[in-house]
């Protein structure tokens, strides 16, 4: 990383927008944290910034999360981007779903702070 | 700990501060600091205003009664008015900014706790997933303990004190760490260890030294975090965790450790109930082996020998890399029902008679009635010898009659010998052994010769001075049975058992991780030629540990110090038997072999049998 991460947050629900924000405040090197409220609002946000790492809900308004996810898979300008699909506890088909799209890490909903700090940070350190 | 920073958005106050400063004098400048940060500054050219410096206002900024920071205002004019006018737009935007503070700063409280919720929520659904897999009180403390070691930036050593049965200092059961037995051992000898096991709640000491019960007893222990285990109001045990760092732990550690152990006790708590339950049942499996060891002293020991010889067996084929056992595999569940149905493999026993199960000879019944042969041979010498005088009396050769006597008498001698032989199972009853029972019995004696006294003996006729045969029909019966000691209706009930041991077992609710039991146990005397009992079951139809209930019964039987029928057997002459069985087809052949090459005998032999029974063996000869 050579300069401030960015992460983005893309979620039609307010409240884990605003958890989510809160808890990768945490995160060291004080990244840059932007969010969406909607799959195609959060596709623009990406492609213009670039983030090193997105959350991404799977069911949104205007574009679902997998659709979202495949257009970011698609653009090279994204290829570093790491995506986190956020999925609903028990919905183990989101996460096949999920995997077709081309995401790579899963979490489910209500999230653990500790497990989005813990692959945030390990994103992260990987990310070039 | 929730940020003043981040609870205002930079780009929004700036958005504000534009908006004020076009309603102040040309060259107002303003800055906010929050947390000893300068956020933002506008219309500063060199350097952000500093609080303090001259000309310029503060605004203060306050959370909770507490001041955070502070906006910045310095006006470039002097008139009054103006002055005033500029200071109240900056007292307004003041306002502003301080209620969205607050504002966010209680959302953002609210966030916290939501997210302190959200973290525990996830430690109990992980930890009692965890923490309750094994219904092994060992395995519940190892659980709980991997939830603190290795997790960076928390306890440098931990373990896990379980109180016994009886009263008084919880023993160390588990823990972790540098050189942690030694450490926790001394901790568990220190004054402030008591003090720690005889409290209800759990507490953090972050410096040790302060500690007036703490005496230094271990130089790397600086700070220590403690919680009893309690489930049902009942403390099972303590927890303790400890850190080389002063300040090694925080109220979240606290919590954390408390949600843990909270599911901890209960795991506990369950597993020492299903431990106690599972003893019951042993205890009550231990009651039914020993019964049947008690009813026969010649079994005595059967069932507990059995047992040894089927897990030596089994646990060698589970070891098998290769050969036809490198497949098979004794999980837990299989060794306990198959400890259980060795056990328990002859509890129909316990309802065959023991005159049945220790018939030592073909004559036994309740008594020997070789004796009652006895007796009648003991008439019909004296009988002879009263024959002799009589005919001496009438005058006949003394010489002649005292010949035909002791002819008589070796007659009777040689029948009683032949008699006895007969009697014991070692002998095979031919078809000329036959001939000569019947002729011996068709001989004839009298009970009772003299007239006045009354009948005497077993199976006399009413008529006095009757003669009678000299063995019963019920006698012939029994001394011509051909090999061993039962005739076929007790053989029957001696395989009986079998049946019996198949009924009772099958009413006692196994749960399904001893499901198996029934089909071990009942397997015992099945031959893999399908001519053994009581079902005639073939080899495919024999699960490999009810073929090794086969053998495991064979050879305790054979080597057992003392039974009935015959002397304690050899090791060489039990092998050679088992060896005639092999080849037979009535045992496992693959598992025998198994059993001499991994030299299970000689260990057997060596811990149960007698010097005098353990002689050398060539098992090669058996092999193959």
């Amino acid at each position: 990383m050579t300069q401030t991460a960015k992460i983005v947050i893309v979620d039609d629900e307010v409240h884990i927008r605003a958890l989510l924000e809160q808890t990768l405040e945490d995160l060291e090197g004080e990244p840059e944290i932007l969010t969406a409220p909607n799959g195609a609002e959060g596709l623009a946000l990406i492609e213009r910034e670039r983030p090193q790492l997105v959350f991404l809900d799977v069911m949104m308004p205007l574009m679902n999360g997998y659709e979202v996810c495949a257009a970011v898979r698609k653009d090279p300008a994204l290829f570093n981007t790491a995506v986190v699909m956020l999925t609903a506890k028990g919905q183990e088909a989101d996460r096949t779903r999920g995997l077709e799209a081309g995401a790579h890490h899963f979490v489910t909903k209500p999230f653990d702070p500790d497990e989005i700090l813990d692959l945030a940070r390990e994103i992260l350190a990987h990310s070039p | 700990m929730i940020k003043a920073e981040h609870c205002l958005k930079p780009a929004w106050v700036r958005q504000q501060c534009e908006r004020a400063l076009a309603l102040m004098p040309v060259g107002s400048a303003v800055a906010l600091w929050l947390d000893d940060r300068c956020l933002l500054a506008i219309h500063e050219t060199d350097h952000p205003l500093s609080e303090g410096a001259p000309g310029v206002q503060a605004f203060p900024l306050m959370l909770e009664g507490t001041r955070v920071g502070a906006l910045l205002l310095r006006l470039p004019v002097e008139d009054e008015t103006a002055r005033a006018q500029a200071l109240g737009w900056g007292d307004l935007l003041t306002h502003a900014l301080q209620g969205v503070l607050e504002s966010e700063y209680g959302r953002r409280s609210v966030g916290r706790e939501t997210l302190e919720t959200y973290r525990e929520m996830a430690l109990l659904q992980r930890a009692v997933t965890d923490l309750n897999h094994s219904l092994k009180p060992a395995a519940v403390v190892a659980a709980l303990l991997k939830e603190f070691d290795g997790r960076k930036g928390t306890a440098d050593y931990g373990a896990v004190f379980v109180h016994g049965t009886d009263a008084g200092a919880p023993d160390r059961v588990l823990s972790f760490g540098e050189d942690a037995t030694a450490a926790f051992g001394r901790l568990k000898d220190s004054r402030l260890f008591a003090d720690m096991a005889a409290q209800d709640t759990g507490d953090i000491i972050n410096d040790l030294s302060s500690s007036p019960l703490w005496a230094g007893e271990i130089a790397d222990f600086h700070a220590l975090l403690w919680l009893p285990l309690v489930s049902h109001g009942e403390a099972l045990g303590l927890l303790v965790l400890a850190s080389r760092r002063t300040e090694g732990f925080s109220a979240a550690d606290l919590k954390r450790a408390q949600t843990l152990s909270s599911v901890a006790a209960t795991a506990l708590h369950n597993a020492r109930l299903y431990a106690a339950e599972q003893e019951m049942f042993q205890s009550f499996v231990r009651v039914i082996a020993t019964a049947i060891d008690a009813k026969s002293p010649y079994t005595a020991g059967h069932c507990r020998r059995v047992p040894e010889i089927a897990l030596m067996i089994a646990e060698s084929a589970h070891r098998a890399a290769h050969g036809p056992f490198a497949d098979f595999v004794l999980t837990e569940e299989k060794r306990n029902a198959l400890e259980i149905a060795a056990m328990l493999h002859d509890c129909g026993k316990m309802v065959t008679p023991e005159w049945v199960v220790d018939k030592a000879t073909k004559l036994d019944s309740i008594v020997n009635r070789i004796q009652l042969i006895a007796l009648r041979f003991t008439v019909l010498r004296r009988d002879a010898l009263i024959d002799q005088y009589r005919a001496q009396a009438a005058g006949a050769d003394r010489n002649a009659t005292d010949a035909i006597y002791q002819a008589r008498l070796r007659q009777f001698d040689d029948d009683f010998a032949f008699l006895e032989t007969c009697n014991t199972g070692g002998e095979f009853i031919s078809g000329e052994h036959l001939a000569r029972i019947q002729a011996i019995a068709q001989q004839r004696w009298i009970d009772d010769p003299s007239p006045q006294r009354g009948e005497v003996g077993r199976g006399a006729s009413n008529s006095r001075s009757e003669s009678l045969p000299l063995l019963t029909e019920n006698e012939v019966y029994n001394l011509t049975t051909q090999r061993g000691t039962l005739n076929p209706a007790e053989r029957k009930i001696v395989e009986d058992h079998v049946v019996h041991t198949i009924n009772m077992l099958s009413q006692i609710a196994f749960p399904r991780s001893l499901r198996h039991v029934i089909e071990y146990a009942a397997g015992h005397h099945e031959r893999l030629d399908g001519t053994g009992y009581p079902r005639g079951l073939k080899r495919d139809q024999l699960s490999i540990p009810a073929r090794i209930m086969a053998i495991a019964d064979i050879f305790e039987a054979l080597t057992a110090p003392d039974r009935p029928y015959r002397k304690p057997g050899t090791l060489s002459w039990a092998i050679q038997i088992m060896h005639r069985m092999k080849l037979d087809n009535h045992i496992d052949g693959d598992l025998f072999d198994l059993f001499l090459l991994q030299g299970l005998h000689l260990a057997y032999a060596q811990k149960y049998l007698a010097a005098n029974q353990i002689d050398p063996t060539d098992i090669t000869r058996y092999l193959g």
